[in-house]
This record gives C-alpha cells, sequence and structure tokens, in this order.
C-alpha cells in the first residue's frame, strides 16, 4: 500500500470564526510524513470541489484522504461517496478531522494556542490516516419483506397497519383468541419462542396452538402492551373496586360518568415496589376529571398524585380542571396514602401542598399506572434484546431513534416499554410500523467494516468476549477459538478492549490508530 | 508549578461524548485548550493499556467521556468504559502514581454544560498534580 495522504482543507470551515490561520495549517500539513498532497478548497461541501479534488488525488497518486472540514456530521455524505467512487479510493480510507469544533470555536479567546493546538490535531490526524487499512462491506439480500408485530393492542394494530399500508407484509403475533379485522396475517394463541438470524434475515420460531413454526422476517416490532390484568395490586384488597383509569375514560367519553366521590391516584402502589407513577397519565387524568365534573357537577373529583406535570398544552386542562373545583392532593410516596381497614372506602393522605392530612371517603377508585407485562420477559429472552429494571422492554439509546432497541431491525413501541396512554401508545405504533417497514423496504442490509476480528493463535478461549458483546457477535468455532459473526457485529470494540489475551482487533480502531494518534497528539506543545 | 500547560488526553466515544463536545463548542463554551480529544466508537473500545500508554507518552491526565449509563448507544458500553477506568485507577495506586490523573465520564449529547466541566476538572488536576513523578511519586 503506498500510505500517501491527501489534505483538503476546507477554507470555508476552518476558517469559519476567524481564529485559525488556514494558511499555516496548510503548510504543517505539507511537511507532514505521509502527506502526498495538502490543498485549500474554498468550499468542499460541492460538487465542482469534489472533481478538483478527485483530479488532484489521481496526479499526485494519493491513496487515501483527510478532509478538514467542520463537523463530521455536517459533511455531504453523497457528495464524498462520490469522491470515493471517482478516485477509486477504499471507502475506509477517507477521514475527517474537526478542527472548527475541537480548536477554533473552544478555545476563540486564545487564538495562539487554539492554532498551536489545531495543528497538532492535524497532525495526529495524519499520522492515524497513514495507519488506515482499505475495508470492506458486505451486503446481503433479505429475503422477505415480513414484518412481525408481536401483540394486537392499540400499538400493534397501529404499527401492523402504517407498516402495511407501506407495502410490507405483516403478520401479528397475538397470544389470546381476539379475531381483529387487520391487513396481513394475524395469528392467534401464539408466542415467539427463538430468534435467530440477524438483522434483515431474522428467522423466529412461533408457538401457535400446538403448532411450531418458523417465520422468516426482515424486522419486528415488539407491542406486547402493559399488564391490564388485574393481578396483585396493592388496593385490591383495601378498595376491591378499584380500576384502572382507562376504563374510567372509556366510560365518560360513552358518557357513563360515576356518582358519589371520585379518587384518580397516580399509581396502584404508591411505594412503587411494583410499578412505579408514571408520566403518562396526568393528561388523561386531567381530561376525565374535567369531564366528570362538567357532566355530573354533583360529583366530588381528588386527583392524587406524587407529582402532577401537565406538560405543553395540559397546562391548559390542568388550570381548567382547577376552575372546576377538582381537588388536587400532592402526595410524597415515603408517606403513600392509607386505606382504611374497616372502611374500604375512605382513604387518609398527606398532603404536602397544605401540609393537612385529609380523610377522603369515596365511592370509586381509579389508577393510572399499569404493570409491566410480564410475558415481556419471555418475548425479551426469545429475541434476546434487553429489558429495563421495571420489567418493560429497554428502548435502544435515543440516538438510534425514538423506538428503537439494541438490536438493529427490532423495534418496540407502546407499554411494553412502559405504560403510555392509547394516545401516545398509537402514535409509537405508527412510529415503530414506519421505522420498521422503512427498515424492511431496504431489501439488503450491510455490514462488515469497521468489525472486530479475532487471532485465532492469540485466543485462549476464555469466553469474555462472548460474555461482554451486547449484539452475542462472538462465538467459540469449530476450532476451539472466538470467532465474531460480521453480520451480527456492530462494531462497538468492546470486546478488543477487554480480551486478555489481546487477541481481538477493531478494525478502524486498532490498537497502533489510537495509540499513534494519542502520542502524535501529545508530542504537540501548547 | 511547571513551566509548561497541561498534557491531557481524553478518549471520546463517538456517540453522545463527541457530540457533547461538539454542542459545546456551539454553544459558544470555552474551555482550556490543554485537553486532546481521541475519538473511539465506544467507551469499551478503550482498554487499560491505552490510558497508560497516553501517560507514558506525556500526558499528566487522562479521561474518558461515554454516553450516559442508561442511554449508552451500545448499551453497556459506557458501563465497561468505567470499569477499564477503575481497574486502571487500581493499578496507578498500586506504583504509586496518583489516581486521580485517570477519570471517566458520562454525558448525554444535550447537554452543553457537561463538557467545559469536565474540562476544567481535568485541568485543575493536572495542573494540581504536575507531570508524573513530580511531586515524589514514581513513575
Ligand atoms: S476474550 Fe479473547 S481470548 Fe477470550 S475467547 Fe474472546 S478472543 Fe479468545
Ligand atoms: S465489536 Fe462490539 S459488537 Fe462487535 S463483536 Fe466486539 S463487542 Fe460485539
Amino acid at each position: 500500500m503506498k500510505r500517501r495522504v491527501q489534505v483538503v482543507i476546507c477554507r470555508t470551515c476552518s476558517g469559519a470564526a476567524d481564529v485559525l490561520d488556514v494558511d499555516r495549517l496548510l503548510r504543517v500539513a505539507s511537511d507532514a510524513p505521509y502527506v502526498g498532497s495538502a490543498v485549500i478548497v474554498n468550499y468542499a461541501c460541492n460538487k465542482k470541489s469534489i472533481s478538483e479534488i478527485v483530479d488532484d488525488a489521481k496526479s499526485k497518486e494519493v491513496d487515501r484522504l483527510l478532509l478538514v472540514p467542520c463537523s463530521k456530521k455536517d459533511v455531504s455524505p453523497t457528495l464524498f461517496q462520490a469522491y470515493v467512487k471517482k478516485a477509486k479510493m477504499n471507502e475506509f480510507l477517507m477521514e475527517t478531522v474537526d478542527l472548527v469544533g475541537e480548536a477554533a470555536l473552544p478555545h476563540r479567546d486564545d487564538p495562539a494556542r487554539a492554532q498551536a493546538k489545531a495543528e497538532a490535531k492535524l497532525l495526529a490526524a495524519i499520522a492515524r490516516t497513514a495507519l488506515l487499512e482499505p475495508l470492506h462491506k458486505i451486503t446481503e439480500d433479505m429475503r422477505t419483506k415480513n414484518v412481525v408485530v408481536i401483540g394486537a393492542g392499540v400499538a400493534g394494530v397501529e404499527a401492523a397497519t402504517t407498516a402495511a399500508n407501506l407495502g410490507m407484509h405483516t403478520i401479528i403475533i397475538e397470544k389470546s383468541e381476539k379475531k381483529l379485522k387487520v391487513p396481513g396475517v394475524m395469528m392467534t394463541k401464539s408466542r415467539v419462542i427463538s430468534t435467530e438470524g440477524h438483522a434483515g434475515n431474522y428467522s423466529l420460531s412461533i408457538e401457535a396452538g400446538e403448532k411450531r413454526e418458523t417465520l422468516e422476517c426482515a424486522a419486528v416490532v415488539v407491542a406486547s402492551g402493559g399488564d391490564w390484568s388485574d393481578a396483585e395490586r396493592r388496593f385490591i384488597d383495601a378498595a376491591p373496586d378499584s380500576k384502572p383509569l382507562y376504563q374510567l375514560d372509556r366510560d365518560v367519553s360513552e358518557g357513563k360518568t360515576p356518582d358519589g366521590t371520585v379518587i384518580i391516584i397516580d399509581t396502584p402502589d404508591p411505594e412503587g415496589a411494583r410499578t412505579a407513577a408514571q408520566d403518562f397519565a396526568w393528561e388523561e387524568a386531567l381530561d376525565c376529571a374535567i369531564e366528570i365534573r362538567k357532566k355530573s357537577p354533583a360529583t366530588e373529583v381528588y386527583l392524587l398524585f406524587q407529582e402532577m406535570r401537565a406538560m405543553g398544552l395540559a397546562e391548559l386542562a390542568y388550570k381548567e380542571a382547577a376552575g372546576l373545583g377538582v381537588t388536587f392532593v400532592r402526595y410524597d410516596a415515603k408517606r403513600p396514602p392509607e386505606f382504611d381497614s374497616e372502611d374500604g372506602n375512605r382513604v387518609t393522605v398527606l398532603d404536602m401542598a397544605q401540609d393537612e392530612t385529609l380523610s377522603i371517603a369515596f365511592d370509586a377508585l381509579y389508577y393510572a399506572s399499569v404493570s409491566p407485562n410480564p410475558d415481556n420477559i419471555a418475548i425479551a429472552d426469545a429475541l434476546r434484546i434487553p429489558m429495563s429494571p421495571s420489567g418493560g422492554i429497554r428502548r435502544g439509546s435515543i440516538q438510534r431513534g425514538p423506538v428503537t432497541t439494541l438490536r438493529p431491525g427490532i423495534f418496540v413501541c407502546g407499554s411494553a416499554k412502559f405504560p403510555k396512554s392509547e394516545g401516545m401508545a398509537r402514535l409509537e405504533g405508527r412510529a415503530a410500523g414506519l421505522l420498521a417497514a422503512q427498515f424492511a423496504a431496504a431489501g439488503e442490509v450491510e455490514s462488515g467494516g469497521s468489525v472486530a476480528e479475532v487471532a485465532p493463535e492469540k485466543c485462549s478461549a476464555c469466553l469474555t468476549c462472548v460474555r461482554t458483546c451486547p449484539y452475542e457477535a462472538p462465538f467459540i468455532g469449530v476450532a476451539g477459538k472466538a470467532e465474531i459473526a460480521i453480520q451480527m457485529c456492530q462494531g462497538c470494540g468492546m470486546c478488543a478492549g477487554i480480551c486478555p489475551s489481546k487477541a481481538i482487533e477493531l478494525h478502524h480502531f486498532t490498537d497502533e490508530q489510537l495509540l499513534t494518534e494519542a502520542a502524535v497528539y501529545l508530542r504537540g506543545d501548547f | 508549578m511547571p513551566d509548561r500547560e497541561p498534557k491531557i488526553v481524553g478518549f471520546c466515544c463517538e456517540k453522545h461524548g463527541i457530540d457533547s463536545v461538539d454542542l459545546a463548542a456551539r454553544s459558544g463554551r470555552q474551555y482550556d485548550s490543554s485537553i486532546r480529544l481521541v475519538r473511539v466508537p465506544c467507551t469499551g473500545r478503550v482498554d487499560g493499556t491505552h490510558l497508560l500508554k497516553a501517560l507514558e507518552e506525556g500526558a499528566d491526565a487522562v479521561f474518558v467521556l461515554g454516553c450516559l449509563e442508561k442511554n449508552c448507544y451500545y448499551d453497556t458500553g459506557s458501563i465497561e468504559g468505567r470499569k477499564r477506568v477503575a481497574y486502571v485507577k487500581s493499578m496507578l495506586s498500586e506504583v504509586g502514581i496518583e489516581p486521580e490523573r485517570v477519570e471517566m465520564f458520562n454525558a448525554s449529547s444535550s447537554m452543553s454544560w457537561k463538557f467545559s466541566e469536565i474540562a476544567s476538572n481535568m485541568v485543575k488536576v493536572a495542573a494540581r498534580l504536575g507531570p508524573i513523578g513530580s511531586r515524589g511519586g514514581g513513575r
């Protein structure tokens, strides 16, 4: 390999903020080892500049590019894909360095040090770029356009309908016998047992009644919902007639309002042992309270909440409810409401706002929160996705998107994560349906590139990598040494960081690349 | 006080970590320029030798910056990162080097204020301790 770097400095970006001396940066780059060409362009993200850069790359016979733009995220990916293609360069030999975000902007008060730092960082980036290796991605066709939705509740039906409208073939897996008119296929009395394969080509084992089936799919949406059964509630003994809030919501919308005194409490378990107070119910509770007071002014309504954070426009509902005479009681989770053991319809609670203990005789009690679905454990286990400590399916980092899970191609929506209002569940169902459809519609999945690789001669088969990888990519192969399933590897490098025998290398972030970058950067005095 | 500026290396994850740095910069936050960031895909990629090598190459202090533990892009990456840092700290204590020279931090991409705090934290540590060995500690 030639290891000749082309350094392209974008004047618009690097000169932004008027802190850095771009021409000096160019001189530093020109004199650095491995640099075959260093040029300044006025504006890098532009077609004309790209062809200039490609021509320069060809005439100077460089094999890699270091672009000095603003942030990596601001670089137009399509333009630079075009560059890579035209210059016949491997895409992993193109690197960027952000001198603006890391030197110019945060040190504009001290331009001399900012310049010195930018120069050191540029040299470190050149050293790193020189060490990059060409890497290759693998594309695999998806065998189906199937989107499997687990659960036929509000969120699940919405997800399936959305994905089906976008041309996907949807299959709903529902544990009960309920029959619904939904697009695609609905399998009742079914559940997912296990999963094989990887994103784009998952293969699910389904138990449908007595039968076992294998179902191929491109993407999965988990919409298992909350636990709507009334098991083990703290209030069940004390207040046997207590009901979940959604029933009140339904009754009220059908014009049926309860008589006497109504209490709406945030959670059936105020100490939070089983269900923490949830943040979804404020709006629904307010709406119900308002409707009841409007339709039957004789009915007293108490809202017992640890916190009432009516957000956004719900603030108006809060105001309206207060105006209609709804009583708000804020209580402390450490001093939860007490139910009278003799008189099941009386509750004593310390109102924190008034510092006054209230004893309220009520006729109906509704609780807002619901428990997580106990089926989540089996579902998470079957799909190999993590759960949250509260018993829901854990969503992926917010940077992956709002309804994602850790695993690409598997989405989660509605109360499967934690209790949601009906409206929110529907919205999330739509989001998950859209993302799953978008994922499946691509028709192919990419893997490889910056992934981990084991040097078998160094591996002592200690299984550390197998246990550490969140994606279950490493496995012990037939030779008794660890191997990494490329299609599963997400390139985080945790296995490389932890392997006690230093047998794993993460491509594109090798020890040599990282340590060289740090060492060169440290050589700069500023 | 040594007559040179402190040298600090930060291994920073490419997800929430670098986003918080970017946001700090774009929100006009200023911090000491002694910080030298090296990007890693995830803080779980960092291993003890990276931190030790950086100290050996002349860094006065080294830190690792990753996603919040509950919102890590790779789920358990920043927990792994924290464990590696803790391990290196205990190793440093054993050989008589101040363990405060190595630290773990977490941020989410929306925390514009966090990075300048981290920077001033580490600069203070580096300024107080000086180069390794300068206070009688061995290298
Ligand atoms: S951690 Fe390293 S030594 Fe252990 S099984 Fe994995 S590759 Fe082999
Ligand atoms: S790089 Fe990350 S995803 Fe890939 S095998 Fe290693 S730990 Fe798993």
